[in-house]
């Protein structure tokens, strides 16, 4: 038995209309995943006002989704999330008893066992666009059979070692082609990077929604607001590993897991349609203690 | 001779593999060769007037371009269809099996059967319906061709949004009028029971009861507006657009001027990408928010389901053969056109090795075989062989899937290309006409007018009306500034009409502010002469608005008043080409030929009114034309009045108001002298009688609109209508603007109210 540590999350999302929303439909990502070093305690989803529908369900990469509708006219709607967890360090393998990443190159494009469970992720998505930048980029990380894990920690190394955070100097839509030559970005642009970087060379990657803790030994970037990083595929025999580019660190007991797709649009935590209403105004706050 | 020579050069259709003629076009030849070539070009040229008038060419040229209809048909042997029947539904069978797998359990990727990139590669996969494909594919087409060795084999499959079988309706229709004889020559299957099942089929998706069917389209921007239009006429669907639907309380509701009438799915004919904003993040904001909520809850069928654009992917082919064995046990019936995977490095060599013999399209290579001829009237207006494909369309109920006796054939290539044919199947028993009778449609429920009219449908009604007004309008101001300017000397009084004229173009849209602030008469006549002509010019702008809307309303419109919008409107494009056409290019049209083009464009508009007033049904889309015009034309009067009376109400500004309200012979008859400004400002204003007052507009909105139960808004028009009748007893036409306002006020209010087309904004969360 590893050992855990227990967390407190808190994560609210506030927004505000200039003119009262007659309808809204929402999509919500926003339940923490159960995974064998994820253990969920408690959750609770909180919305203001009272959605006139809610429905829960699980979508095509097995999150748990709530969509929920506003029907009456509404000039603000909150939403928090409250969950209480635990999380154990998941095991890594050493790196070099790792296959030659061509192996894995076969084994996901093959028809096969594992092969609906990689096939999601291993081709273009809406925001992840092939890029010949992105493949360069991450090519020189993979030599000739290099191990597969030792070639995924020096990319994920070299992203942070290369790159600036800096919020504001991208956008939800900014192509991995532009992070590259501004080499600056924020988590999901360097996620979106590395998976673009991946795929290209034939293997999959995920991308994965949650949070870095708030307080602790080190000075984590992309906490205290929603974070993103990779789930990377490292065969049948592994299966998937995540590793972090915005901090240059293998995940471990840091992190929370909400979900994983094929990018940002898939997971995002909170998105909507408004009908009627104009411009709005948000406010998002995140803590994530150990408790 | 003509035979013998046909016979020779139209291989495969008409002549089997062993070189006999096939026993089916025995008859049918023997007709066409006994009507002879000119009658047989006067058909021709029928089918093509009648097309021009009732096929999609009678909207405007972007709603899919002019059809044409061969009049030889395709014909296929009892056996032949029912072979391809059977070969179609097994394929049918199969796809939806692959689909079911595909959207479920996922085995025949990881039982090694399937590579990952068929299904995940090229953006088909619509991961939101992963677990939940809606109604699975239900109505499906196939494109084939013959191969040489007389097989036909399968070149295309679609299943997104399958096309062209309204278009195959139309042409049997038209071709049953146009050559009677040829289907006295033999026992051609009928086409109604198909979609009579497919209509059942439909019924069948949602409760038993109340069936509540809808057509979903894009609506004229789609190319297949024609089609769609056609088919939910023929299936008894309500046609409906994404803005048209709302999702409330979990279920699908369309928007009606009586509030939300229930519907309980959808025939898609849109992009399955693209039908709900919320879960299809990249792809169009068009679409239902929450739509594919309501359909994973069991709430709304869509057929076909969203997903099923997968079946379309170009590489599944190659695999075919191998999952017919796996999921049915069989060997596939129909085979497809040589296709190869180049995921595969032993496909990849042999098209390396012979390129020219593939087309590469994404992640396949396809080997098409040469088109099969079949005889036809051809751009020689002769008979000739021409190259054809063959599409063909089937329909799934709970006995299976069923072929339309039928289909859409098209010429393939050379300078026909694309023309269609129609497709007979020969019956082999007079009996099979009754065939195998699909299960009963139950009878619709009866329906009223004005409140199941769609929102969209009224604001369209009511821009259309406003539209008409704003044309007439704008015709109306530039017949006044023509008469001035084509005054022999002008007069003080004549420039100070010019000038106040300008101002009213200018309001109008017909002018630009910056030019005619300043212009002189010489520059004015330039000016006028420009939007008048022109085609990029603001007559033919408003033109072009009246005839989008009417396309838009084509459903809507009787054939014969859409028809007589259409040539109206072509008849307008030619006078207003006609005026720029001049043996010397130096030379302008003179204001005489504007003048008469201006009065045909105000013919026009009263064409339109006078036919909607006496043809249209009272209540529904008539109410709503009506409102558009009263409003457009109290917003339109007040303006003008407004800047006539700008200063002190001289003579010329109190004369040119009777002849913009087409009053000057009222007043002539009722005072009989010069005009006054009292009796002036009493029979353009608060005359409720005189059809181009201020005042009869308010009235007859405010009436209109408590015909709608709109009583608030009535109650603020019949304020305004006092103030009018106020102004005229004070004789002071101050406070027209303030009219023009309230006016404007008043159609923000209707639009809010009865239309809701409310914007769509997207929220994302922080980065």
């Amino acid at each position: 038995m590893r050992a855990e540590i227990a967390y407190a999350l808190r994560h609210t999302t506030r927004y505000r209309y200039a003119t009262p929303v007659d309808l809204s439909a929402h999509l919500a990502h926003l339940t923490p995943r159960p995974l064998p070093t994820q253990h969920v305690a408690s959750c609770d989803l909180e919305i203001e006002p009272q959605p006139s529908w809610l429905e829960t369900g699980e979508d095509a990469f097995g999150n748990e989704v709530r969509w929920f509708f506003l029907e009456t006219p509404h000039a603000a709607c909150n939403v928090t999330l409250h969950a209480r967890l635990s999380v154990a360090a998941p095991r890594v393998p050493p790196a070099t008893q790792t296959p030659p990443w061509t192996d894995i190159v076969t084994a996901a494009a093959a028809a096969g066992p594992g092969g609906a469970e990689a096939g999601p992720f291993l081709f273009e998505s809406p925001l992840v666009e092939p890029a010949a930048e992105a493949r360069d980029y991450a090519a020189r990380s993979f030599s000739d059979r290099r191990p597969i894990l030792e070639a995924l920690l020096d990319l994920n190394a070299r992203i942070h070692r290369d790159f600036a955070f800096r919020p504001g100097v991208t956008t939800v839509n900014t192509p991995v082609r532009q992070v590259l030559a501004q080499r600056a970005g924020v988590c999901q642009d360097f996620t979106h990077l590395m998976i673009a970087g991946l795929r290209a060379l034939g293997l999959p990657a995920r991308y994965v929604s949650g949070y870095i803790r708030s307080q602790g030994d080190a000075n984590f970037v992309g906490a205290d607001q929603s974070h993103a990083w990779v789930g990377c595929w490292l065969g049948p025999q592994f299966g998937w590993l995540d590793l972090d580019p915005t901090n240059g660190m293998v995940v471990a007991d840091e992190h929370v897991v909400l979900g994983w797709g094929r990018d940002y649009g898939d997971v995002s935590p909170l998105r909507g349609v408004l009908l009627g209403g104009g411009a709005h105004e948000l406010d998002v706050g995140v803590s994530l203690v150990p408790v | 001779m003509q035979t013998l020579s046909l016979q020779q050069a139209a291989r495969d259709e008409l002549i089997d593999e062993s070189g006999r003629l096939r026993p089916v076009w025995r008859r049918l030849l023997g007709t066409l060769l006994g009507l002879g070539t000119a009658t047989l070009r006067e058909r021709t040229a029928q089918l093509d007037r009648a097309l021009a008038e009732e096929g999609p060419a009678s909207l405007s040229p972007v709603a899919g371009g002019a059809w044409r209809c061969d009049p030889i048909p395709l014909l296929l042997e009892p056996q032949e269809f029912a072979a391809l029947e059977a070969g179609l539904g097994q394929r049918a069978s199969l796809l939806s099996a692959v689909l079911e797998d595909a959207y479920g359990a996922g085995r025949l990727v990881d039982g090694g059967v399937l590579p990952p990139a068929l299904l995940f590669a090229g953006g088909r996969y619509l991961f939101p319906c992963r677990g939940a494909p809606g109604a699975g594919l239900l109505f499906y087409a196939a494109d084939l061709l013959r191969r040489p060795d007389g097989q036909w084999c399968v070149v295309a499959d679609h299943t997104a949004a399958p096309a062209g079988l309204a278009r195959a309706l139309l042409n049997r229709r038209l071709m049953a009028r146009v050559l009677p004889e040829l289907f006295r020559s033999l026992d051609v299957a009928p086409l109604s029971p198909f979609f009579e099942r497919f209509a059942a089929s439909l019924a069948a998706l949602g409760p038993a009861e109340s069936p509540l069917p809808a057509l979903l389209t894009h609506g004229h921007a789609d190319p297949n507006w024609f089609e769609h239009m056609l088919l939910s006429q023929e299936l008894g669907c309500t046609l409906v657009q994404p803005g048209d639907l709302t999702v409330r309380q979990g279920k699908l509701w369309l928007k009606t001027l009586r509030g939300l009438q229930p519907v309980d799915g959808l025939l898609r004919m849109v992009q399955g990408t693209a039908i709900d904003p919320l879960e299809c993040p990249g792809a169009a904001t068009r679409g239902v928010p929450g739509l594919l909520t309501a359909m994973r809850a069991g709430r709304v069928w869509v057929a076909n389901g969203p997903g099923v654009g997968l079946a379309e992917a170009p590489a599944l082919p190659a695999f075919l053969p191998l999952l017919c064995r796996h999921l049915r046990g069989e060997t596939l019936a129909l085979p497809d056109a040589e296709t190869l995977w180049l995921g595969d490095a032993d496909a990849r060599a042999r098209v390396a090795a012979t390129p020219a013999s593939y087309a590469v399209r994404e992640d396949a290579a396809r080997a098409l075989p040469p088109a099969s001829y079949a005889p036809g009237v051809g751009p020689g207006e002769t008979l000739e062989p021409l190259p054809v494909r063959l599409r063909m369309f089937l329909i799934r109920d709970r006995a299976g899937w069923h072929a339309l006796p039928g289909g859409l054939a098209r010429v393939e290539s050379g300078p026909s290309a694309g023309m269609a044919k129609d497709v007979w199947v020969r019956l082999e028993e007079p009996e099979d006409i009754a065939g195998s009778h699909p299960p009963p449609v139950p009878s619709p429920a009866v329906r009223r007018t004005v409140g199941d009219l769609p929102s969209r449908t009224a604001d369209d009604f009511y821009w259309f009306g406003r539209y008409l007004e704003r044309l007439e309008h704008a015709a109306r101001l530039s017949r006044a500034l023509l008469g001035r300017l084509s005054r022999a000397s002008l007069l003080p009084h004549d420039l100070a009409e010019m000038t106040a004229l300008s101002a009213c173009l200018v309001d109008a849209g017909v002018l630009s502010p910056e030019l005619a602030s300043q212009a002189g008469p010489a520059v004015l006549g330039e000016l006028l002469t420009g939007a008048l002509a022109r085609e990029g010019g603001a007559m033919a702008a408003a033109k072009r608005d009246v005839q989008h809307l009417a396309d838009a309303l084509r459903d809507r419109l009787s054939g014969e008043m859409h028809a007589m919008i259409v040539q109206g409107v072509r008849a307008l494009d030619a006078s207003r080409a006609a005026l720029l056409l001049r043996p010397d290019p130096g030379v302008r049209p003179g204001l005489a030929s504007l003048g008469a083009h201006v009065g045909r464009v105000i013919a026009f508009c009263a064409g339109v009114s006078g036919y909607a007033a006496e043809n249209m049904v009272r209540g529904g889309g008539r109410l709503f034309l009506d409102l558009g015009r009263r409003i457009e034309r109290a917003q339109g009067t007040a303006a003008a009045l407004a800047r006539l009376f700008a200063g002190a109400p001289g003579d010329a500004a109190l004369g040119l108001a009777l002849e913009l309200c087409d009053s000057t012979i009222t007043y002539r008859t009722r005072y009989r002298g010069l005009p006054q400004t009292g009796p002036v400002l009493d029979l353009v204003l608060a005359d409720e009688g005189n059809p181009r007052s201020l005042g009869f507009q308010l009235a007859a909105a405010a009436s209109l609109l408590e015909g709608l139960e709109a009583e608030e808004l009535a109650r603020l028009l019949n304020g305004t209508l006092a103030s009018v009748r106020e102004m005229a007893a004070r004789a002071d036409a101050g406070g027209l603007w303030a009219v023009r306002a309230e006016a404007a006020r008043i159609s923000d209010a209707v639009t809010r109210r009865y239309f809701s087309l409310l914007p769509v904004t997207w929220t994302g969360t922080q980065r």
